[in-house]
């Protein structure tokens, strides 16, 4: 067995025990919710792989591999048909606040964005939602801008507040990519009914379109009108696989082996239900641990 | 480097751990701190924020109209309805009332209570209130203006889903033929005219679009005839023999068909998505706690 897994096998029984023994403190000691503890001890679980992987990432000089997101590497594409085309390219971060992942992973995929339209001097377009965001979108921008060694480029309007209200930003937005015609459309961030009256209009003025977001609902339409879809983790999964740095990409790693585990879970988890419905045990793994 | 990097990832390790925590900690100031204290922090913040979003807002449709860059003209109305929405919601009342009628202005009301010679008095709206009064100027606006033109663009998403439906629904290979193929019978299905039509129909249907198949395949015409042939015979013989009615065989009942589709196979495929999306989630937080990635900050 490789060492990696012994050293996995080990963390989880470790784990295990010691949410056993927290939920076995006496009452007056005892501030763990016992009614949590398998959550507890998954999370716990993703943070010691995530934490492992990243250790061995930065310790290593090989490179992880990575399968490749059409989407990502649509985003190049996309930047350099703007440049060609010498039209700019919108960037809309969804429409909720900075209290939600899906904003944040918007906002630094934005920084990625900005990175290379300042290495491409192709006009960049960002109106937001909420002043946060835009606060926080123009502090990614400007950095980007400054790394590329392009500050003269940056101009603190190109990331601007529309309004908060969800249809009359659809409405300044779908009003911008009329006036301006981008060459390149992306939305990456979370996403209500709107995103069909985005993705629709720029399909109307031909724009190539490259969506990611975590927004369940909205994936069908995303998938539907735009050229490339991120759905779900490959969005949060587009800081790491741009920047190209070992110790973001060691998350994803970490990523996909909690998925095997929780697939290994949850054929456990039908197993024990199968046998509990024939009568073969008198328990069930998903009753059993509270979930 | 001091204040721009390490204050706010401390900031995000310390409070991200502690809201984090206060799920698995029984401890009221833990809990109240992640559920009420810590959104609160943020919406003051996001309060003040908004000031910066309006003035930025402002800044670019004025210099829009002073250089008159084009479709200016829409810049106009957006400043105009600016300040109409912060007038009437910051220094007019905009709600009189005399009994039960609303008026905008104290002269209408009290012309109102001469007009009709009543013994009311008028009775202005308290402030705070008249942006929720309904028949103040604030909820006129509201409701007259803002509602219908939120409405209008909402509605146009039946547009838009049919024009991206159209799109989608085109026939092109396997896939886009599977997704024309569940559309129309969960579309049929979820409809009156779904029930009435019966299982056999629908055996027919499948049987006659295999004939096709094999014809496609084989290039051989008699082959397909026989096989249309033969099988509407066995659905009418078997039908026949075994009395079905319309919603028998169930798995060819279009409302049982579109169900188990809607059901099974749409479940399945978007509850691993869900799955993906929520692992996505714990461990770009993680990633953020941990400090790990920092690029949010602008790095």
């Amino acid at each position: 067995m490789n060492n990696k897994y012994q050293v996995y096998a080990v963390g989880i029984v470790g784990i295990l025990l010691f949410t056993l023994a927290l939920s076995a403190l006496p009452e007056s000691l005892n501030f763990f919710r016992e009614e949590k503890s398998a959550m507890f001890a998954f999370t716990l679980t993703v943070i010691m792989i995530m934490l492992y992987e990243v250790r061995l990432a930065k310790s290593s000089s090989e490179d992880i591999f990575l399968r490749t997101i059409p989407g990502l590497k649509a985003v190049e594409e996309a930047v350099g048909r703007s440049t060609e085309m010498g039209r700019p390219i919108l960037y809309v971060p969804g429409i909720m606040d900075m209290n939600e992942v899906e904003t944040v992973a918007g906002v630094v995929v934005l920084g990625h964005v900005a990175n290379m339209t300042a290495q491409y001097e192709t006009e960049l377009d960002v109106p937001v939602a909420r002043a946060i965001v835009m606060q926080s979108a123009r502090q990614v921008a400007k950095e980007a801008y400054m790394t590329q060694g392009r500050p003269e480029m940056y101009n603190e309007d190109m990331v601007h507040y529309v309004t908060d209200d969800q249809f009359a930003y659809a409405a300044a937005v779908n009003g911008i990519m009329q006036r301006d015609e981008p060459a390149a459309c992306l939305y990456m961030g979370k996403f209500f009914a709107e995103s069909l009256l985005f993705a629709e209009t720029g399909n109307s003025i031909g724009a190539i379109q490259i969506a990611g977001t975590g927004s369940q609902t909205q994936i069908p339409f995303f998938v539907t009108a735009c050229d490339y879809t991120l759905m779900g983790e490959e969005f949060f999964a587009a800081s790491a696989y741009l920047s190209k740095e070992p110790e973001l990409i060691a998350g994803i790693t970490a990523q996909d082996i909690i998925k095997v585990l929780l697939i290994g879970f949850i054929m456990l988890a039908i197993v024990s239900r199968a046998f509990f419905d024939l009568g073969l045990t008198d328990f069930n793994l998903i009753t059993l641990l509270n979930l | 480097m001091l204040l721009k990097r390490y204050i706010p990832v401390a900031i995000v390790a310390f409070f991200g751990a502690l809201t984090l925590s206060a799920w698995f900690i029984d401890n009221e100031t833990i809990e109240t701190f992640a559920n009420d204290d810590a959104t609160q922090f943020f919406d003051i913040i996001a309060a003040f924020a908004v000031f910066l979003g309006a003035l930025n807002l402002l800044k670019l449709q004025f210099i829009k109209v002073l250089k008159q860059q084009s479709e200016w003209q829409y810049s106009a109305i957006a400043i105009a309805s600016f300040f109409f929405a912060f007038i009437i919601g910051f220094f007019i009342r905009g709600a009189f009332f005399v009994g039960e009628d609303v008026y905008f202005s104290q002269q209408a009301a009290e012309e109102a209570v001469v007009a009709m010679n009543s013994s009311d008095t008028v009775r202005p709206v308290d402030w705070g209130a008249h942006v929720q009064t309904d028949g103040s100027l604030f909820q006129w606006m509201f409701k007259y203006i803002f509602s219908p033109l939120s409405a209008t663009m909402f509605a146009l998403l039946a547009f838009f889903v049919a024009s991206a439906s159209f799109r989608a629904f085109r026939a092109r290979n396997l896939e886009a033929s599977l997704l024309l193929i569940a559309g129309i019978i969960i579309m049929l299905g979820r409809v009156p005219v779904g029930s009435l039509i019966s299982s056999w129909l629908i055996m027919y249907i499948i049987a006659f679009s295999v004939g096709f198949g094999v014809n496609a395949y084989t290039r051989n015409r008699n082959m397909a005839l026989g096989w249309v042939l033969g099988s509407f015979g066995l659905i009418t013989g078997l039908g026949f023999t075994m009395g079905w009615p319309i919603d028998q065989p169930a798995i060819f009942y279009l409302p049982a068909l579109q169900e188990w589709i809607y059901l099974v196979p749409n479940l399945a495929g978007s509850r691993a998505i869900l799955i993906g999306i929520g692992l996505g989630i714990v461990a770009t937080s993680l990633r953020y706690i941990f400090g790990l990635e920092k690029s949010y900050l602008g790095e």
